[in-house]
């Protein structure tokens, strides 16, 4: 009890300090730049619309720096009103029963007409077995970033297979050292490693429910990510843990120095805008078959928030689930329009062909292998994965080996 | 002199203690007793006795980390107590020219470590960083320094020199000071030359300060945590997870209090050991325990 006291102290201070001069409902979000910019002018709408309730967004890091600062905060009491999680965690904080399901709410009880594969039940094997406790916010897949002046000088197209990407960047790495121009680049990252093994015809969890983390086919993803940067000397990984390898790699692929990146949809409009060269993107390619898993964030409501708060941040889902609020958020940075009404309503406005960049990731929800509802889920992801992903591409350890480890520590539990 | 009562001394204390009591002796015990347990803050504690230990140390990861800091430590340690004495020997010299780069050398200290490793990451930038077009200009090769496991620890080491070894330099300036001039001269009339003059005068009379300098040092490095946060995030492969960004890592990505907690018990003793090794190092050189006998032997001799 001393305890959580002494950490609900400390949690009302910073979040007091966070709030700064505004004060008001909070919500708490992640990530910066075009993303901010967007999510800052929805929330200065919504304030702006109706006079009851006042939102006062709180920046809190990348989404991992949120959700460790969510959690203290949750442990507190402290929690903010709204805030939006990466999907793997959603299982795991649903176990540990500090979400509002949202259904229940006022206002929210209603159907939005979501694309399906961006919600709790779509984007979840199992995710309809419960009520909903997270709405979609932005929702992405990773997609291939490809730089057009690269493609053209070389009459390169977008590759359609793992053998056509291998081939690609080797024609387009050129130089040597310092001045090596690599073909392609890809954070090491669990994402991307997830996308790779449902390509290579596996899913992370066996029929039974087991991390099986692929089987043969997260060998061959491993084996292919080896390859590529020790072999055929083609993939420079970025430099960088977690969303600094994205940042960097996006830098990298601005600056001419990688022909073509994998990474989220979420910086389509980011690279536009910055990149003197004209950026194609195209959907991932295949080995087996297509595949991709979802990205992005989803908003939930932490429980324990007063009666007022609790109100107001139903009123801003339900007004940021509206097809043109979706579509302001989306059309702004490159993330999925979350409605199915407001894919409607663009592709009515002809957005797609003025933007076709933007209908990528759109398209390729088609090939999207959902989550498994596991609470362990995030824990497999952050400690069990990613750290020994990187060990195994650069250290270049038998993939094998690497994940029967990983495995072993599924196993042993948390 | 004798108080005029028993309880002035530890009324005097009382305030220091309480703040040492509340802010470092409580949350040690707290982080003791959560180590025995298995918590991820937002469910149940469960009680799992010395599993968080052994398991530190049947995964490798005690001895990884703690390996990975003493190295960082020592490369910091040593780099940073032997630059700060040459170049404390080199502008130990009256002029504004040498007052000028006295506060240079010294102004990397004061600045925050966040903006050091901000600066730090432009310079070490694989393709347009100044050091790699340095080295590509000397036809030399490159590589990416904060990017490749066999080089982040000691570039990041290498960054954490250059911002305290004017600390260094500050401190062995005032040691140095302090030596009275007489000596030197006295053995340059004697036929001494610089490095005998180092050998025989300079380095004994700076013994004591080389001792602290290398203890401070030593906790500075231990304590490291902003500089990689920023620069490596603890990579590449694990390679720049010093024990405080383990600890951080455990309890803020991996949500285990009780693991956290356990790498907290064992960094506790860790320092410990090292403010033993301290105090015993500082006294072989001649630091304060030594300091008594000689002014008990220059009252008897008065």
């Amino acid at each position: 009890m001393k305890r959580r006291t002494l950490l609900a102290a400390g949690a009302s201070a910073a979040l007091g300090a966070c709030a700064g001069a505004e004060r008001g409902v909070p919500l708490w979000f992640s990530y910066g730049g075009k993303n901010r910019e967007a999510l800052l002018a929805l929330v200065a709408a919504f304030n702006a619309e109706q006079p009851e309730h006042r939102l006062a967004p709180v920046y809190q890091g990348d989404y991992f720096e949120l959700l460790a600062k969510l959690r203290t905060a949750l442990h507190a009491g402290r929690a903010p009103a709204v805030t939006h999680v990466v999907a793997e965690i959603l299982p795991y904080l649903v176990k540990a029963d500090v979400l509002e399901p949202l259904t229940k709410l006022p206002g929210l009880d209603r159907d939005f007409g979501f694309v399906p594969g961006l919600t709790q039940n779509g984007a979840f094997a199992g995710g309809s077995e419960r009520p909903v406790y997270a709405l979609p916010f932005n929702r992405s897949t990773p997609i291939a970033y490809i730089n057009g002046s690269i493609a053209k000088e070389l009459g390169l197209s977008p590759p359609q297979t793992w053998d056509e990407l291998e081939a690609f960047a080797r024609a387009a790495t050129r130089g040597a050292g310092g001045d090596k121009r690599y073909g392609f680049s890809c954070p090491i990252d669990w994402w991307f490693w997830v996308a790779l093994v449902a390509q290579a015809g596996g899913d992370i969890v066996d029929a039974e429910g087991r991390f099986s983390l692929g089987g043969d086919a997260g060998r061959d993803a491993l084996a292919f990510l080896q390859r590529l940067v020790h072999q055929a000397e083609v993939m420079r990984p970025p430099s960088g843990r977690d969303y600094n390898a994205w940042q960097v790699q996006n830098q990298e692929f601005i600056a001419g120095r990688v022909a073509m990146i994998w990474n989220s949809t979420a910086f389509v409009r980011y690279l536009e805008d910055n990149a003197k060269f004209p950026v194609l993107c195209a959907p991932l390619p295949k080995r087996d078959r297509h595949g991709v898993p979802t990205g992005g964030t989803m908003f939930v409501m932490p429980k324990g928030s007063p009666a007022a708060w609790v109100e107001a941040g139903a009123r801003f889902l339900a007004f940021m689930s509206r097809p043109e609020t979706s579509n302001e958020f989306a059309t702004k940075t490159g993330y999925i329009p979350v409605t199915t009404s407001g894919v409607k309503l663009l592709e009515g406005a002809g957005y797609y062909q003025k933007k076709p960049n933007d209908r990528v990731a759109l398209d390729q929800l088609e090939d999207v292998r959902p989550w498994p509802w596991h609470p362990e889920l995030f824990r497999v992801q952050r400690e069990v994965v990613q750290s020994r992903l990187e060990a195994c591409v650069l250290s270049k350890e038998d993939p094998a080996t690497t994940l029967q480890g990983a495995r072993r520590a599924i196993e042993l539990g948390p | 002199m004798r108080p005029r009562n028993r309880l002035h001394p530890l009324l005097m204390l009382a305030p220091t203690l309480a703040i040492i009591g509340l802010f470092f002796l409580y949350p040690l015990v707290v982080a003791a007793r959560d180590s025995l347990y298995r918590w991820d803050l937002l469910t149940e504690p469960e009680y799992v006795g010395t599993t968080n230990y052994t398991r530190l140390w049947q995964s490798g990861e005690l001895t990884g980390v703690v390996g990975r800091t003493l190295t960082f430590g020592l490369v910091v340690v040593v780099a940073s107590t032997a630059l700060g004495l040459a170049l404390a020997i080199a502008l130990n010299r009256p002029g504004k020219l040498y007052a000028f780069f006295r506060g240079a050398i010294f102004s990397a200290y004061v600045v925050s470590w966040v903006a050091v490793a901000l600066l730090w990451m432009w310079i070490l930038d694989p393709d347009a960083g100044v050091v790699t077009r340095a080295f590509r200009a000397l036809g030399l090769p490159t590589m990416s320094w904060l990017g490749d496991p066999r080089s982040a620890l000691y570039a990041i080491a290498f960054v954490t020199v250059w911002k305290i070894t004017g600390y260094a330099m500050v401190v062995y300036l005032a040691g140095l000071q302090s030596v009275p001039a007489s000596l030197f001269e006295a053995a340059a009339l004697d036929g001494a030359g610089p490095l005998r003059r180092f050998i025989y005068i300079t380095w004994p009379s700076l013994r004591p300060t080389t001792a602290f300098v290398a203890s401070t040092g030593l906790i500075m490095s231990f304590q490291a945590f902003d500089v990689v946060r920023v620069m490596t995030q603890g990579g590449p492969v694990r390679s720049t997870t010093l024990f405080v960004y383990a600890i951080y890592e455990e309890i803020f990505v991996n949500l285990r209090v009780g693991r956290a907690s356990a790498l907290v018990v064992v960094f506790f003793f860790i320092l410990i050991l090292l403010t033993l090794l301290n105090l015993w190092a500082f006294r072989q050189s001649g630091g304060l325990a030594d300091r008594a006998p000689k002014r008990e032997r220059a009252e008897g001799a008065a």
